[in-house]
Formats: structure tokens, sequence, C-alpha cells
């Protein structure tokens, strides 16, 4: 038997606050797939905030500091597309200019995996045991769409869960309006996208929503719980680890 | 109507609160949406098109001065002139002193966004010169003294009934029972209308989508065909365009032409493609017998060599826009500029400067779609981003959000005190949430402006990890067992 | 007005800049099977009247029909000096420039099977607003004419453009008013296209 690869696990900064979960679903997906799994603690935020703001200095600065973290891992995995597409796309981009770190960061983004994509296509993960008897939509972060190629993973994952039915959004391309910042600068604008995705997601016969980004769930859960809308909201990785037992977001 | 580009977020707010902006969005996106996905699907190797595309404007862009001197040589050598402007107020006096010269009162329009961005029509009026739109969508934003609110659709933003509203009170010559109910009888008294027009204009201006430097041609598309009688009913046909539309002959047009409707409407081919080189031959009976390129730069060249200077290889498809979810949303005029949408947030910094025109690069989620859509493959988010780092490093950008960012990177740079700040943050708001959410705080304004937050599980990932391998290892210490067990579980 | 010229050559040529290659030709897709079917084909699908006639002696019968078709009088314009050389009993035949609700009969030199389209290079007797102008566009078109992409016109035409070069694809179009397409914006409302196989 080949020792088991060892991987990193970047948590992410709204995991670690507000959906802890998450990670412990994520550490139990991995080690169900056969890996070793270790969390730096090391890690913060992977400095995504600060360089879609155009703040570059402090950019480089935690960038350096989460790949001097997990370089030494066979992998790093993020439950999280948004994130894992900072890592991946935008780590070297960060450091075009800087040849030494530049190197360092196209290693890190190349053994960089979003996490349900990870189990799928890197650990040849075809279905998990879990049980959840509900009828989900899933909405698909647009970095997981469109940075890291995620669409068919979290479905064949989800799809192996016993007693859960995929009822999926109409729009399965358009942004729900999170965008970081943006939906703090710009919260009518973000208001409205939500409403939008809201609304798709209502009109299916979906009594959960569910995705691979916490930062659009958040958004999305709290845009309903301000108007009263009753969706059942909750990172995938908690209903494939078996854990959609647990209180959803926002929910005491 | 919005027409500074500074006044963008009230501007949105109106947008968002105009009962009748909604549904004309809804059928913007679903009729260019739904039209440019069958068309790609239908297109045989969609991607090696655009890869074909993008390599001949990068070619174009980088060897501009060659290819718009070669240009002039050509268009010279078929009896036409070239004028170069470097500013939007250049490119007028020269345009007026152009028809002045020649004697114009009255000028035909074909669809043109430069002379939006050097807003001709209103200069040419105060210099007694009557400038008359002829795409349909502009003659009626004309009529109603309103921008266009996107680049190729002018006046999707209304509905029939505005148009017939604005027909009645212009055409104030016609019969005021007449029924303008349906659309097709608008379509015919604009045609009737605009004919007469033509027909007596002294001069006519168009855009160019593409201009050709090896055969000196300017290249137009059109449904409707008012550019070709822009062109051909007068005796002098100007062309007004930007010095970045130039590419190397007409076989790279002929690429470029598979890439821009399918892009931009989703047709294989525009109704009417108008291949126009120069004035009217020595055996022909129509056509202009004075022909007129103006070139105008308005801050394009300086874009060259830049972070932005792929923005330059934009072909004015609108796929950007029509795929945009911000725009989605607001609309075009809100944005106070010419363009709108994902190339007017990659442009508009560039061109109007980051002071006016930041908030266009600041409103995306960095959704990429734009970037997934556009026919040339410009990383439109990746622009933006530039202008935020501009904006940021020339301390532009609002103080509630560098003060934030500058506290939380303090902190996410030293991961110890960043741990204990999370934890603290956590049982803040555990404390503050009433039922699972947290309904206002004193920071995050725009955040609790229009959702809750819901309330953290319990203490920190990180918190709560440590502590479970503190039992692990304790547990070892005490069973005697190997430092493994944790993963053998 | 030379300084416009100078300053705009000069800003471009002081920015340091990364020349990207001459690109490599590009080849579309190709148009397989017949080239006149495949035109006839795509261009129907534009709301255009597309009709397969086997000689030249069928024209006339076939301007008639489609000038009855559309309820208008039994008259068209033909540019002076048009290579038609056309015989059209029953059938006034006017020389000067058609009106907004005329009829024009005009000459196709070249058409496209790739996109269904007309290519008209302007020049004696090819009088290009004539595509514009009447409210019918009746098209004359020899099958052997019809090449495979724009790449043969421009081949064809030996690299000289003429003034003006009008590639038509069905009527004239606006869907500027409520996203609703509508015929007949500026140009013609109708287009027949009389495909003549030999
Ligand atoms: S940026 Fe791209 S998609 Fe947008 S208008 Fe330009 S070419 Fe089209």
């Amino acid at each position: 038997m080949t020792a088991k690869p060892r991987v990193g696990l970047f948590v992410t900064c709204l995991v670690d606050l507000v959906r802890p979960q998450v990670g412990f679903a994520a550490v139990k997906l991995l080690e169900q797939a056969g890996c070793q799994v270790e969390v730096p603690a090391a890690q913060t935020c992977c400095g995504q905030p600060a360089w879609n703001a155009g703040a570059d200095a402090h950019a480089v600065d935690i960038a350096r500091q989460t790949i001097a973290a997990f370089e030494g891992f066979d992998h790093v995995v993020v439950p999280s597309g948004s994130c894992g597409g900072m890592i991946k796309r935008h780590y070297p981009e960060v450091f075009e200019k800087d040849e030494a770190w530049l190197a360092r960061a196209r290693a890190l983004a190349a053994k960089t995996h979003e996490l349900m994509s990870f189990l799928v296509k890197v650990r040849g993960m075809s279905g998990v045991t879990a049980q959840f008897a509900k009828t989900v939509c899933v909405h698909d972060s647009c970095s997981s769409l469109r940075e890291m190629g995620v669409k068919a993973e979290p479905r064949a994952l989800l799809g192996s869960v016993s007693g859960l039915t995929i009822d999926e959004l109409k729009d399965q391309q358009t942004c729900c309006g999170f965008g970081g910042l943006f939906s703090v600068k710009y919260p009518e604008i973000s208001e409205r996208m939500a409403d939008d995705k809201i609304a798709d997601a209502l009109s299916t016969k979906a009594t959960v929503l569910t995705g691979g980004d916490l930062g659009c769930l958040l958004h999305l859960k709290g845009r309903m719980a301000r108007q009263g809308k009753a969706l059942e909201v909750r990172h995938a990785a908690e209903i494939l680890a078996d854990m959609g037992g647990e209180p959803a977001l926002g929910e005491p | 109507m919005n027409l500074d580009p500074r006044n963008f977020q009230q501007a949105a707010r109106e947008a968002l609160n105009d009962p009748l902006l909604r549904p004309a969005l809804g059928r913007m996106k679903t009729h260019f949406g739904a039209g440019r996905a069958a068309a790609v699907a239908r297109y045989g190797d969609f991607e090696a098109l655009r890869e074909a595309g993008k390599a001949i404007r990068d070619y174009a862009v980088t060897h501009l001065d060659e290819l718009l001197t070669q240009f002039e040589r050509s268009v010279v050598a078929r009896g036409g002139t070239v004028h170069w402007a470097r500013d939007a107020a250049e490119a007028r006096d020269l345009i007026l002193g152009i028809l002045r010269d020649a004697g114009a009162k009255t000028v035909t329009k074909g669809k043109s966004m430069v002379t939006e961005e050097i807003a001709l029509n209103p200069f040419l009026e105060a210099n007694g010169i009557v400038p008359v739109e002829t795409d349909l969508g502009e003659y009626i934003v004309q009529l109603r003294h309103e921008p266009p609110s996107h680049i190729i659709a002018p006046a999707f933003h209304l509905s029939k009934e505005q148009v017939a509203e604005t027909f009645f009170a212009s055409h104030t010559d016609l019969d005021p029972k007449r029924s303008l109910v349906e659309r097709n009888a608008l379509v015919q008294e604009a045609r009737a209308v605009l004919r007469r027009s033509f027909e007596s204009a002294d001069a006519g201006i168009t855009g160019a989508n593409f201009l050709s430097a090896k055969e000196g041609a300017a290249v137009i598309v059109t449904n409707e065909g008012n550019g070709d009688l822009t062109r051909l009913l007068p005796k002098m046909h100007i062309v007004v365009t930007g010095i970045e539309k130039v590419v190397a002959d007409m076989n790279d047009v002929a690429v470029l032409l598979r890439l821009l409707p399918r892009s931009a409407t989703g047709q294989p081919i525009s109704t009417y493609v108008s291949v126009m080189a120069g004035r009217r031959g020595a055996d022909e009976s129509d056509g202009p017998q004075a022909f007129h390129v103006v070139l105008v730069d308005n801050g394009r060249s300086k874009l060259i060599g830049t972070e932005a200077q792929d923005v330059l290889r934009c072909i004015r498809c609108s796929a950007c826009i029509n795929h945009c979810p911000i725009y989605g949303a607001i609309g075009g005029h809100a944005y106070g500029a010419t363009y709108m949408g994902p190339i007017g947030a990659a442009l508009n910094p560039g061109v109007m400067g980051v002071e006016n025109a930041a908030h266009h690069a600041n409103a995306s989620t960095f959704c990429g779609r734009c970037a997934e859509v556009c026919p040339v493959k410009i990383p439109l988010p990746r622009i933006m981003r530039h202008w935020r780092a501009v904006e940021h490093s020339k301390g532009l950008a609002p103080r509630s959000i560098t003060a934030g960012l500058g506290v939380w990177a303090f902190a996410a740079k030293r991961p110890g005190l960043y741990r204990l700040g999370a934890s603290v943050m956590a049982w803040f708001l555990r404390m503050m949430g009433r039922r699972g959410t947290v309904h206002a705080l004193p920071v995050m304004q725009g955040w609790f402006a229009v959702r809750d937050f819901p309330v953290p599980q319990g203490r920190t990932f990180q918190a709560q990890w440590k502590a479970r391998r503190q039992n692990a290892a304790e547990r070892i210490g005490l069973e005697g067992g190997n430092s493994r067990s944790r993963q053998q579980r | 007005m030379s300084g416009g010229r100078e300053a705009i050559l000069q800003s471009i040529r002081s920015r340091r800049l990364v020349q990207s290659p001459k690109p490599q030709p590009y080849s579309a897709p190709k148009t397989e099977g017949d080239l006149a079917e495949a035109f006839a084909q795509r261009l129907s699908f534009w709301q255009t009247d597309v009709r397969m006639l086997d000689s030249m002696a069928d024209v006339p019968a076939a301007v008639a029909d489609v000038l009855r078709g559309k309820n208008m009088a039994q008259r068209v314009h033909i540019a002076p000096d048009s290579a038609l050389a056309l015989d059209l009993p029953g059938i006034e035949v006017l020389r000067e420039p058609p009106g907004q609700n005329d009829a024009a009969v005009t000459e196709v030199p070249f058409a496209i099977a790739e996109t269904g389209t007309l290519a008209y290079p302007a020049g004696k007797g090819r009088p290009a607003s004539w595509h514009f102008r009447p409210v019918l566009e009746i098209a004359v078109l020899r099958a052997s004419d019809v090449v495979p992409e724009l790449e043969d016109v421009l081949k064809r035409l030996g690299g000289v453009l003429p003034s003006t070069l009008n590639l038509v694809s069905g009527p004239s179009r606006t869907g500027d008013i409520e996203q609703t397409m509508e015929l007949g914006a500026h140009g013609p409302k109708s287009l027949a296209v009389l495909v003549v196989k030999s």
C-alpha cells in the first residue's frame, strides 16, 4: 500500500468563524478518501479581500504566509471555490513580478483543489455513505464554475447520498451577488441579484439550498432570513459527511 | 438621467427602483443571452475562433502605428482623407471643419459609439448643424434627449408605448389620430420620416466596426441598413472611429465577422455588412463623392503597454454587457458613461480617469461571466482589479473600506492574533444573534442594510480543532498508543 | 492638423510593448455538400424567399410571381447598365433609382454559402444604394457564383476592393423596440433571391 497523501486543509476564514462543521466535514471526507489531513495553524485568510480591493501589499504578505504554511503538503484542499480560486488562479498573478515567489506560488497553485473536485477527480471517490432525505438545489459559485471548473463533482457526490434528490436551478450561470466586499459596497445591487437567485431557488421543489462556497450561502441565507423566506441552507460538505442533521445555517 | 460616472451609486439605486427597466432588462438578457448560446453551440470550434480573433486583435494593438499609417496611405490612394484627433475636442473641431468646408447643414448619422464618446451631437447643434440619428434605437433616444443605454441596443430600456409617445410628440406633422399600437407601425413611421432625412442630408457620419489597413476600408455591420443609406445617399461620408479599430487586412476582418454578430445577437452574420473603401468609383452612379476618416485617440494610445492594454482588443460586441449581472440589475444609464457594463468598467477608468470611473471598476463581483463570453478573450475582471489597485495606491479608495481592510490585514498577517480575534468575533456574534441570525451591527452597514448575518455555530474551527487534537494527544498519552491513531479512526 | 497625427503616432510608439506575432491563418469550418443548396437553406432561414430556377428563361415568370405574392404592381426598377439581360414581358421596367415603396431587380455577382449571404461589389450597373432603397429586392444569382466563404469573394475580387462591397443576408430588420424583430427598418422589407442553376 502506498503511503497516504498528506493533505493540508485550508479551512477558509468564513468556515473557521461561522461554520466550523464544514471544516470537520472536510476532514472526515478527506480521511474517508484515504488522506492524512493536517490543518496548519499558520493559516488565516487567503487574502482575497485585499487582492480584490486592490490592496496589493496586504495581499502579497498574506499570500506569502499561506504559501509558506502549505507548500510542504502533497495537496492543498479548500472547501470553497472562491478561496481555492484565489490560491490557484490569483496567487501567480500576485507574484507576477517577483520570480522567486512566482515559482512557489505556481507550485502551490498546481496542487491546490476545491474539496469536492479533489475527492472525485484526484481521489476517485464516486459516492459517500450519508443520509439526507430532502430535495436540494445546488448553487454553483462563480469561482467554482469558472476558476476551478467544478460543476459535475458536487452533483455526482450529492447524487450518491441516500434519500437526496436534486432539483436544479433554472439559471446555473449567474452570480448570486455576494462578491465579497461588493456585498457591502453595493448592497442594493447585491440585494437584487440575491433576490433573483432566491426566486429561482424557491421555484424549484427543493427545501434545501446547498453549494460549495460559504460566502454565497451566508449572503443568500442572510437575505432570506431578512425576508422571512424559509429555505434551509447548508454547505454541501456537511451533507456529504452525513452531518445534515445539525441545525442549518442561521438556525438556532 | 445620470451623466456623471461619480454618481453611480445613487443612479444605480434609482435604476433598481424603475419599474419599467426590469422587464426590459429581462427581455434583453433572454434575447441576447440565448441567441449567443445557440449560435456558439451551432458553430464548430468556437474556442478556436476566439483564439484566432484574439491573435488578430493582439497583433493589431501591438502594431498600431504601422497599421494606421498603412491605412492612411490606402485611404489616400483611393481619394479619401484621414484626420487624427488626439482627444474629444480635437475630434469635434475636425468634424465641424470638414462639414463647414463642404457647406453642410444637415447630417445623417449611422450608429457610432465614438461620436457619443466625443459628444458630437450637442456640439454640432450648437454650431448650427442638424445631426439626425438613423439607427432606430439611436433615433428614439435622440428624440428623447437621452444617451443610449446599451452599446448595440440603445433604446432597449423603453417600452413600445414609450416609443409611441415619443413619436407622437416629435412627428407633429403627421396625423395625430394615427395608430402607433403595433411595433411595426412605429418601425414604418421611422422608416418614412428618416428616408426624407437621408435624401436631404448634406453629409453622412458613420462609425466603423473595423478598419482594414491594407485596403483602406471601413467596415460596419448593421441589421437595418441605415449605415448604408447614411454613406451612400449624401455627397460626403465621414467615418469617425477609434484608432484601435484597425486590423491588418480584409481576411482578418472576415475572421472577426464570424465572432462579432454571434457574440452580439447570436446571428451568424448581421443582415448587412458594408465594406466602405473611399469615395465612389469613376464608373459608379452612386456613393459619396468625398470620403473622410477621423481617427480618435482620446486616451486609447496611453493604454498600450499597460496592464489594461488588452481592453483595446475589444470589438464592441456587447456580449460582456449582455451577460453581466450588475448591468442586468441596473441597466446602462446608471453608469453615466458611453461604455457601460464590464467593457466600461475596464475601459472607462483608463480613459476618463480612475478618480471619475472608480465605481465602474468596483461594482463587480468578479463573477467572470464577461471574460468567459468575450469573443477576443479580454480578461475584464483582471483589468477592473488593476484599476482598483491604481485607485488604492493613489489613496482614492473610500476611507471606510481601506481602514477596515487595514485592521483586518494587520490581524490576517499574524495567525496567533487572528485566531484570538476570530474567537472573540465568534463569541460576540453569538451574543448578538437572536434566533440564529444577527440583524444589525454598527460595522459592515452595507451588509446589514439588506440582509442578516447567520450566527456562528460555536467556537471557531481552529479552536475546536486544537481542543480535539489535545484530547487525542492526552488519550494517546494515557493509552500509550501510537501517534497515528487519529488517522486510523 | 498634422500635429494630432504625429502626437498620436508618437504616443503609440513611446509605449513599452511586446509585439504579438502575426496570427496564424484561420480556417473556418467548411460547408459540406452543394454550395448553392447550403446557401439557399441558410438564407431562407432569414425570412428570405429563395427560389431555385432551372434557367434564366424562368426568371421573368418568377419575378412576376414574387410581385404578385407581395400584392405589388408589375413594375420593377433595374439599374441602367445592369448586366442583367432580362426580357420581362408584362412588367414595366424603370431605370431610375427605386423609392422606398418600389421593387428592384438586381444582379448578384457572388454569394457565400457559409452564411447564406449575397455579395455585391459596387460598380458599373451595380449601384450600391439599390440594395437599400426599395421595399422589395429581387436578386438574380447564378448557382455557379456561390462560393464557400467571404475569403473566396475577396480572392475573386483579386485583392482590389470596389468603393463599396455590400454583404446582404436577408431583408432589413430591427430589434430596437422591445427586442422584438421587425422587418423593413430602412432597407427592403422583403428579399427574394432567384438562384439560376445553369
Ligand atoms: S469586452 Fe469583449 S465582450 Fe465586451 S464588448 Fe468588448 S469584445 Fe465584446
